[in-house]
């Protein structure tokens, strides 16, 4: 089945069985292997996304619902080679360490700021409840997710 | 300046635009995917293995363990644990036959038609049964190991003791939990055979794979591609996966990729030890230890593995960082048919910790004394001997990190409030403050790194650049980014001027693994002794170049006099076309007067121990017996921090891990196998479970450590549990002696401590 | 995961027609949160899937004109949050709704697919069938792992429980379902939708393989007192142990009558008639509110390791009652 969808700004077309999971798509097919698969289940968050504008796990999305969407993925977050300023402030605060939730912490975040640019703490917590993150303790990250939202 | 600074780490812009590169997300031509076929049963013998013969199977390749060509075992401390199971099952999950085909869809297909008949043996599958001795599963009693530590007259001290106190503490299996699922691509070559994948130490790898087909050093490589975690789950079993991965390369002569999935990563791979230790403690009214008698029994699951190394670790920190004369500390580790434990952050010293941190609160219990005070009446101080007969004799910050977690998080004023608020009401909601104390010692136990000799080197690129050499990995805590510091500020160049080379055996020397909480303090110290002789080289010979002897190198620049002279650049080219390769290796070599004896299990445990001390605020819902970690206030003392807000990430994501460890983090298991091998019911901690933290890091410099470092790796996973616990305590009066605290075993305590008094 | 045809109708008509007369046939796909687990873990495998996404009609939240709210089976959880209709009448609702913290999940998974979603009592989620039975037929939930099993409703043979979130607060709220199938529209109350299983090829909800939920209609709350109490374990991601909805219709101080449901505690959302009885012509006090409590449980008996739940769900039944008193807020 034949598939068209916008991702990263860029018009896509993918020809694949229809409930190939949207992560395996981006990953096998378009090969943006930024976007991670933790689980699965759509319990880790590694593997979100944003579809129209909502953050979702692309393991749980058969490839066929996304049919005239437009998608993220971490690919799409840095422009023209500048850093966007989430991957700025994660930098800075060490949101990252070993790198394999970032990914998807980070979109769950671009989600987030692009509907609420001055969150508070609890507001980050609450958007990032959905990513799994096993090294930081969540603290940098919601210090870099602050950074970015006080200098975008 | 580097070291001290929070410069940007080195592999960050690459984990940030998903550019990095996972095992996963590398594919090659003509790749295979592989998978493996494990028994469901806890012990048998296999009867039969059948090939469903309406399936084709000309597209798969299948092993089995005649295939191996060397020895069919994975290399670690005994060659117990089987590659592939040939007839007897001894734990659940455990290998059997490896397919590989060129798509996951018909890999899965394939392992449907398989059919494997067993003989069903009784397992042994806890502690309990295990020393009861039914069936034996190892050597003549089931024990893979004991361990005796003792010093001064026990008796003699229970004497002296005005009070015997005795506890009993259990703790549970834990799941490291990295985020990225263990994997492998085994890769055959002219000469040999290549594996890339996801792990802490590809030297074991290598060990492993040169022993699977009796290959040389060079024939075989290994190489670690970014690793998405580790936590100690990355140490050893990788080892077993490259070899399976190898094994199917090998036959199919074409790359195969193993990747597990979530499930079968939960259910197959070590865990942490679960234990019973007990406690018996003679202590003075006044609150002095007098004599401690302490007995561990871990799991080590079907395999020696890396078991007794685990237990060593535990027996030597089991008394805490106490000071007591009379001690004997028993350890032993027995076999159960479930899958072998191992490596896990911590390494048994947050199991003992959770127990003598526990006893501790129930000395002061039951002598009314103030936990605090019976802390500072019992703590190490420099000067004062360990357990083991080690003299602590510098960077000992055990109290400062108390008087700054107390300090920090007002934990006497809390203790008041608390006492005020309880007094004025029978609140449904209790708040509890609670106490930790604990130490960690770096680096391996005893003689182990006097005998690893760690190696690492640095060599000068064609661009005059530094390049570190070493096998110690980048798994998230931030290696690549301090040993640049290290060399930066040793040699006297830009932080931007030191790159690493990748982890390549064929490229890095032996550093050891990256286990331990080695790799700053013992590996960044090999690497900064590379850096010196280098540093010695290079000005030696820009001296004659210049004819300048009082040159020095500083920030990039030689210089003599305040005259810029030349570029380390300008320098290190003129260096190679005169000399050739600038290239340095150093050796790791104990400190002065640092002596262990295997025999008596005395001496000097480790060069230098880090310091923690921990107070968790907590809420307990008497209804529900809820329990929400309100605040974790901890100061650890882990020498000189190169890059501080590394080492706080570190000391922040151990913490959490400890949090899921003393709360929810629980292995449910039906006949040897895990019930709950997902993230739906393996709880670990998200963002709206983690306690506010503040951490605070003390740093006594310690002599012999890259610019006064110590470790930090594991540290943070000792005092979180017992911290916990006792805030439990504090709230509602439950002594708790197992963890998890979950609401059901809490009601339980509870319930059962309403009844005690009640009969009072 | 096997290999499976796929089809998109646009209409329920069509959808009704595509599915089959079993779940190995086909099933109906609408967020995916669960069943995309489900055929990945083998544990269900349909010949066909059928997407519901493009059945527009399935989508929206609107008033009726007798007052009565129509929520699509296909809205999704984080819809019916941002609902301002929702926000103003149906507490009880958004907490129930606001328990599923994952934001991924909220915007994912459907009001529909939350009152179908199987259960997550883990021995059927690890291959041994809804009814959890071992090689020889022996139920092993029992004498197993069942901390977080059945208190109520437990005299088997089933012994999971019902994990949707919404069921409790929407029948507390009075709903009723309607369900599309070849046979045309069916209303139903919510209540007689869920049915623990009697056998292995039953499920816990009456939806035929060929039927689709397409609506709920949640009757006009005025005057009705409404809230949810929900205990955990931890805050995002998992189930509750143990949540209570309550909807209270006031005259004055005094409750006219109530409906208590318990969530998370037995193989259906669990109404609690004992405690409705009781509540009836009460105002409403701390008292009041733990005697319902004791009362919703007093026919709750433990299995061997989950007698803890009983304890938990009593107080989640205070706990909504007192909430709902307080206006409900969150």
């Amino acid at each position: 089945m034949k598939i068209e969808f916008e991702i990263n700004n860029t018009r896509r077309e993918v020809d694949s069985p229809p409930m190939r999971r949207l992560l395996d798509v981006l990953r096998e097919d378009l090969r943006l292997t930024g976007t991670k698969e933790g689980c699965g289940e759509g319990e880790c968050g590694a593997c979100s996304v944003i579809v129209n504008g909502e953050v979702i796990n692309s393991c749980l999305v058969p490839v066929c619902q996304t049919a005239g969407a437009s998608i993220t993925t971490v690919e799409g977050l840095a422009k023209d080679g500048r850093l966007d300023p989430l991957q700025q402030a994660f930098l800075e605060c060490g949101g990252a360490q070993c790198g394999i939730c970032t990914p998807g912490m980070l979109i769950a975040a671009r989600a987030l700021l692009d509907i609420n640019s001055q969150p508070t703490r609890d507001e980050i917590k609450e958007a990032i409840a959905g990513n799994l993150c096993r090294c930081t303790g969540y603290v940098k990250i919601i210090d870099a997710i602050e950074k970015a939202a006080l200098d975008p | 300046m580097a070291v001290g600074q929070n410069v940007l780490r080195k592999e960050g812009v690459e984990k940030l635009t998903g550019a990095a590169r996972y095992i996963d997300d590398i594919a090659l031509e003509g790749m295979l995917y592989g998978k493996t076929i494990r028994s469901p049963l806890a012990r048998g013998l296999i009867k039969s293995i059948s090939f469903d013969t309406d399936f084709d199977w000309s597209p798969i390749t299948v092993c089995d363990w005649r295939d191996i060509p060397g020895e069919n075992f994975v290399a670690l401390i005994e060659n117990d644990q089987p590659l592939l199971v040939a007839r007897d099952v001894r734990h659940a999950e455990e290998p059997i036959l490896l397919i590989a085909a060129e798509s996951r869809t018909l890999v899965e297909e394939a392992a449907s038609r398989i059919r494997i008949e067993y003989e069903e043996l009784t397992p042994v599958l806890s502690i309990e049964e295990s020393l009861d001795c039914r069936e034996i599963i190892y050597g003549d009693d089931n024990v893979f190991k004991r361990f005796l530590i003792a010093r001064g007259e026990v008796d003699e001290g229970i004497n002296q003791g005005d009070l015997i106190i005795e506890g009993c503490y259990r703790v549970p299996h834990q799941e490291q939990l990295y985020i990225e699922p263990q994997g492998m691509i085994a890769i055959p070559t002219d000469t040999g055979m290549t594996v890339l994948g996801s792990m802490q130490c590809p030297y074991y790898v290598h060990k492993a794979l040169k022993q699977l087909f009796n290959l040389s050093d060079e024939q075989a490589v290994v190489i670690q591609t970014m690793t998405g975690g580790g936590f100690g789950g990355k140490e050893e079993y990788p080892s077993m996966i490259a070899c399976h991965a190898a094994l199917l390369a090998h036959k199919a002569q074409r790359p195969v990729k193993i990747i597990y999935d979530r499930a079968e990563d939960i259910a197959a791979t070590t865990k942490r030890h679960p234990g019973v230790i007990r406690h018996r403690t003679a202590v003075t009214r006044d609150g002095r230890l007098t004599a401690s008698e302490i007995d561990i029994v871990l799991d080590g699951g079907a395999y020696v593995t890396l078991t007794p190394v685990v237990l060593s670790r535990a027996a030597i920190h089991a008394l805490g960082p106490y000071r007591c004369e009379n001690v004997r500390i028993t350890a032993r580790a027995v076999a159960t048919n479930t899958p072998p434990n191992g490596a896990f952050r911590g390494f048994g010293a947050p199991q003992v910790a959770f127990a003598y941190e526990m006893q501790m609160e129930k000395i002061a219990l039951r002598l009314g004394i103030d936990p605090l005070e019976l802390r500072r009446i019992n703590m190490l101080k420099e000067g004062d001997i360990t357990a083991t007969g080690q003299q602590l004799r510098w960077s000992v910050g055990s109290e400062d990190v108390l008087n700054a977690a107390v300090e920090r998080s007002h934990f006497r004023e809390k203790q008041e409030a608390i006492q005020i608020e309880r007094a004025s009401g029978d609140s449904r909601k209790r708040r509890g403050v609670g106490l930790s104390f604990f130490f960690h010692g770096a680096g391996f136990t005893g003689s182990g790194e006097a005998k690893m000799k760690a190696r690492a080197g640095i060599e000068i690129t064609d661009q005059g650049r530094a390049r570190v050499l070493s096998s110690s990995t980048e798994i998230g805590q931030g290696t690549q980014t301090i040993f640049c510091q290290i060399v930066a500020d040793e040699l006297g160049i830009g932080f931007d001027d030191v790159e690493i080379e990748e982890t390549d055996t064929s490229r890095v020397p032996d550093s050891g693994p990256t286990v331990a909480s080695r790799t700053c303090m013992v590996v960044g110290r090999v690497i900064q002794l590379a850096a010196r002789e280098i540093k010695e080289k290079i000005k030696r010979f820009a001296a004659e170049l210049f004819g300048a002897p009082e040159i020095d190198l500083m920030e990039g620049r030689f210089v003599e006099g305040g005259k810029v002279l030349a570029s380390f650049a300008e320098v290190a080219r003129e260096y190679a076309a005169q000399n050739g390769k600038l290239k340095v290796e150093s050796q790791y070599a104990s400190p002065m007067g640092v002596e262990w004896d295997d025999d008596s299990y005395s001496g000097d445990a480790y060069p230098a121990f880090s310091w923690g001390a921990e107070v968790a605020e907590v809420e307990v819902d008497m209804d529900t017996f809820e329990v929400s970690v309100l605040k974790i206030t901890t100061a650890q003392d882990i020498g000189r921090a190169i890059h501080p807000l590394l080492a706080a990430g570190q000391i922040e994501g151990g913490t959490l891990q400890a949090v899921g460890y003393g709360l929810t983090e629980e292995l449910v298991w039906d006949q040897g196998r895990i019930v709950n091998r997902m993230l739906t019911n393996y709880i670990i901690p998200t963002s709206m479970d983690a306690p506010d933290m503040e951490t605070v890091i003390v740093e006594k410099e310690y002599p012999h450590g890259p610019f006064g470092a110590k470790g930090v790796g594991e540290l943070p996973m000792d005092g979180a549990a017992p911290a916990i616990a006792a805030a439990v305590l504090n709230a509602t009066g439950a002594f708790v002696s197992e963890i998890p605290v979950t609401p059901e075993r809490l009601m339980m305590i509870h319930e059962g401590t309403r009844r005690e008094s009640n009969e009072d | 995961m096997r290999g499976f045809e796929y089809a998109s109708p646009t209409t329920k008509e069509q959808a009704v027609s595509l599915l089959g007369s079993s779940d190995d046939d086909a099933m109906a796909l609408a967020g995916g949160t669960d069943l995309l687990s489900l055929m990945k873990d083998d544990i269900v495998a349909p010949r066909r899937l059928v997407n519901l996404k493009d059945v527009a009609e399935l989508r929206g939240i609107r008033l009726l004109p007798d007052g009565s709210l129509r929520i699509g089976a296909l809205v999704t959880v984080q819809e019916l949050l941002d609902n301002a209709i929702v926000k103003r009448g149906y507490a009880s609702l958004i907490h129930a709704a606001d328990g599923i913290t994952s934001p991924q999940i909220r915007a994912m998974g459907t009001v529909g697919g939350d009152l179908c979603q199987r259960p997550r009592c883990w021995y059927y989620r690890a291959g041994f069938g809804l009814l959890a039975k071992d090689k020889d037929g022996a139920a092993l939930v029992p004498e197993g792992d069942n901390r977080y099993h059945a208190i109520l409703g437990n005299t088997g043979p089933a012994y999971f429980v019902n994990p949707s979130s919404l069921a409790p607060a929407l029948i507390a709220l009075g709903a009723k379902l309607h369900i599309f199938g070849s046979g045309g529209q069916v209303e139903m109350n919510l209540e007689n939708f869920f049915a623990a299983p009697t056998s292995a090829n039953e499920k816990e909800y009456r939806l035929k393989p060929n039927e689709i939920v397409t609506e709920i209609i949640v009757p006009s709350a005025g005057g009705w007192k409404n809230a949810t109490y929900e205990v955990r374990q931890k805050e995002s991601l998992d189930w509750p142990l143990a949540a209570a909805s309550v909807a209270l219709k006031m005259s004055g101080k005094t409750i006219e009558s109530a409906r208590v449901v318990l969530g998370h505690v037995a193989p259906v959302p669990w109404r609690s008639g004992e405690a409705q009885a009781y509540l009836a012509g009460k105002t409403i006090s701390e008292q009041v509110a733990e005697t319902a409590g004791t009362l919703a449980v007093a026919r709750a008996s433990a299995m061997s390791h989950n007698g803890y739940k009983i304890q938990l769900a009593r107080v989640a039944v205070k706990r909504a009652i007192m909430k709902a008193a307080q206006g409900g807020q969150r």
